[in-house]
């Protein structure tokens, strides 16, 4: 099975091919809401790109060592 | 020397165990959201649970080297033991409806072979609405763009949800 082409990983091109489709998903949000906030819907779509636990993982791991240099 | 990732074995074990005896709870709060795609970040995993005291949340911790822990004069309920340290037992959550009919309303998530109960963003930004504290007044624009961002998604593909 062909794996769906979400991530920036990859060659070069791919990575820029990525990144375009990107702008265009979030020009396409914001053509719909344009009081959204551009950076919230591009990290929003990037992390629907990921499994729901990999991104709960992410979370979890910026949120722990804030509070740990908070200390 | 390697770190060990939060939310990694032990943790998936501990809420299967939970899903396998048939305990009702769902996910709560900034994790929920996170689960969803939402650009948040989170120390914690909040668990609502219908019912503490139901026999088979017992049971289901057991397997797995947890326990329940009662509230105490200076510690609220919360689950000891193996797997455990991330989740936090949520038992008041603000502009919600009762437990069962939130649960009706959540969104499910692969985990494994079983499906785990999630919170879905509407509610999760109600309760934020409702408790209006400091730190959920910031995340509440965030949770509208990962709502819009959703919506807008969904019309695209078709999906209603």
């Amino acid at each position: 099975m062909k794996s769906p082409q979400t991530t920036n990983q990859g060659s070069p091109p791919q990575a820029q091919a990525w990144a375009r489709r990107l702008g265009l998903k979030v020009a396409d949000v914001l053509s719909e809401y344009p009081d959204a906030d551009p950076d919230n819907v591009r990290h929003t779509l990037i992390l629907l790109e990921m499994p729901p636990l990999e991104r709960l993982q992410r979370s979890l791991i910026r949120g722990r060592s804030a509070a740990l240099r908070r200390k | 020397m390697a770190v060990a990732l939060p939310f990694a074995e032990s943790e998936i074990r501990l809420l299967q165990s939970l899903l396998k005896f048939k305990v009702r709870f769902m996910v709560v709060g900034l994790s929920a959201a996170t689960l969803q795609g939402a650009p948040v970040v989170t120390q914690d995993v909040g668990l609502w649970f219908e019912d503490l005291g139901d026999p088979r949340l017992v049971e289901a911790l057991g397997t797995v080297g947890a326990a329940y822990a009662p509230p105490s004069p200076v510690n609220p309920p919360m689950l000891a033991g193996a797997g455990s340290e991330l989740f936090d037992i949520v038992f008041k959550l603000d502009g919600l409806d009762s437990f069962a009919e939130e649960f009706k309303g959540c969104v499910s998530i692969p985990l494994g072979r079983q499906r785990l109960k999630v919170l879905p963003l509407e509610r999760i930004l109600a309760s934020k609405l409702a408790a209006n504290r400091p730190k959920d007044k910031l995340t509440i624009p965030i949770l509208r763009d990962v709502i819009a961002t959703a919506e807008s998604l969904a019309r695209k593909t078709g999906d209603s949800k």
